[in-house]
């Protein structure tokens, strides 16, 4: 498997060492999208591909205060809004990446992208994720400082004090629609009766039904939630429940159901919609959006088998108090 | 001169992008590596591990009193560093160079790298187990 990935991207990349010019896109091109909606042989919308969110990974997930209402800028204003964001992010991003930094801009997959939108977060009007519930902000504050990972503050124990990230399982539903530094990728298999999701960071499958069965029972939790998904004209609406209480999504955790549309857009890509209604910790539901774009094939994302990232945090922990002990 | 016309609001973006950090990398460096503990390795690669979700590099260091160490230094995940144009040659055994980056908190030999240099002065760029952020340093001269 490693070498077949290797030589997918040798064939594909330019062999110089020196990376591309910003924002310049490497190896193939990506397919253009079908002019009309397709079919499969069974008779269901085909949105199958390989589709990349990368296009929007600039935008930020709510939008600042400032811009009110406003969900996209006007071409004359774009220019400058994009060349604001962008020196914006550049210059914060040395007390982000902690002391060694994590390399120039054109190292990043979402870097020079020219969305105009202001938010991925489409409603309420104001882009902005509506206020957590009392039950909910007091569930945080019992929930203390931990649950962090490796971006948290410890302590680290156990296997178990890592998030779903650290551990390779999963960066959660509907994170793992969401962009990120890389592998901002996913496939889309059909067969009769089934849909299969495929995210590209940690490579989790969701294998979604789509023939009207019922959710499992709810004592029955699961990493990515239980999903069940139906036809709506052309769009798949995929509703998600039975997550589990490790699930950490915004504030929400077990009680979080998300309900997911995508909407084939001819000549254009997948129209991604994902709502969440948990009134348990929202305000109110809240949705946001993304608009996909063909991509090329994903690379396999072997995660937890070389991820020695575990064993060196928990053995530095270790060292640590080892130090501590010793100084007393 | 520009007006700024969005700088308030991406003032408020900064803000909102803090707090979002843990959703931009796979894990951070801090949990793993020690800051106080800066390293500059001169070496040869014995080998290069391209496993996710970071990539390792093996090097031969040799110390002043010539006996050799074996250091692995944590680079990106293989699957951005074929994105950025790196490919199975990019890094042979037998290759020397220079790694700047800090050490495990364990004391073991393993480090983080960010950027390689070659004997000529060209620098390579590993990625790391950073998160994400663009380069904090301006000088791209051949470290010494």
């Amino acid at each position: 498997m490693r070498s077949r990935l290797l030589t997918v991207a040798g064939l594909a990349m330019a062999l110089g060492l020196i990376t591309a010019a910003p924002g310049a896109a490497q190896g193939p091109t990506p397919p253009k999208a079908p002019a009309t909606v397709q079919r499969t042989p069974w008779g269901d919308p085909d949105i199958q591909g390989v589709w990349s969110f990368d296009s929007e990974a600039g935008v930020p997930f709510e939008r600042p205060q400032a811009l009110g209402t406003k969900a996209a800028v006007a071409e004359s204003e774009l220019e400058e809004f994009l060349e604001e964001r962008e020196a914006e992010r550049a210059e914060r991003a040395p007390t982000l990446g902690g002391i060694t930094g994590a390399g120039p801009t054109h190292w990043f997959e979402d870097w020079g992208q020219k969305s105009n939108r202001t938010s991925l977060v489409i409603d309420p009007a104001d882009g902005r994720v509506p206020a957590l519930t009392p039950e909910a902000q007091a569930r945080q504050r019992a929930g203390g400082q931990g649950g962090g990972g490796t971006f948290g503050n410890g302590p680290f124990n156990s296997f178990s004090d890592f998030t779903n990230w650290d551990r390779c399982i999963t960066r959660g539903k509907p994170n793992v629609m969401f962009p990120t530094i890389y592998n901002n990728n996913t496939r889309i298999t059909q067969g009769p009766g089934y849909v299969a999701i495929t995210y590209e960071m940690i490579h989790e499958t969701d294998i979604v039904p789509v023939d009207g069965r019922a959710h499992l029972p709810e004592n029955l939790r699961q990493w990515l939630g239980n999903a069940r998904g139906h036809w709506e004209g052309d769009t798949l609406v995929i509703e998600t429940t039975n997550f589990t209480d490790r699930t950490n999504y915004r504030g929400a955790t077990s009680t979080l159901k998300v309900i997911e549309r995508y909407t084939p857009v001819p000549g254009k890509g997948l129209r991604y919609e994902m709502t969440v209604d948990d009134p348990k910790t929202f305000t109110r539901k809240w949705t946001a959006a993304l608009n996909l774009t063909p991509s090329v094939d994903m690379f396999e994302y072997a995660c937890h088998e070389g991820n020695y990232a575990i064993k060196n945090v928990l053995s530095g922990a270790r060292a640590a108090e080892k130090a501590q002990g010793a100084a007393r | 001169m520009r007006t700024r016309l969005f700088s308030v609001v991406a003032g408020v973006a900064l803000a909102v992008s803090a707090a979002a950090v843990p959703a931009i990398a796979h894990h951070s460096f801090a949990a793993e590596f020690d800051a106080k503990k800066p390293v500059k390795l001169r070496g040869t690669v014995t080998k290069m591990e391209w496993i996710n979700p970071h990539s390792w590099i093996h090097i031969d260091v040799k110390t002043p009193d010539g006996k050799v160490e074996k250091w692995m230094v944590e680079g990106g995940a293989p699957n951005a560093l074929l994105r950025r144009g790196w490919n199975r040659n990019s890094l042979l055994p037998g290759t020397e160079i220079l790694v700047e980056g800090f050490q495990a908190k364990d004391g073991a030999l393993r480090a983080n790298g960010r950027d390689i240099t070659f004997p000529d002065g060209k620098k390579l760029f590993v990625g790391s187990s950073g998160i994400g952020a663009p380069d904090e340093r301006s000088d791209d001269k051949p470290l010494k």
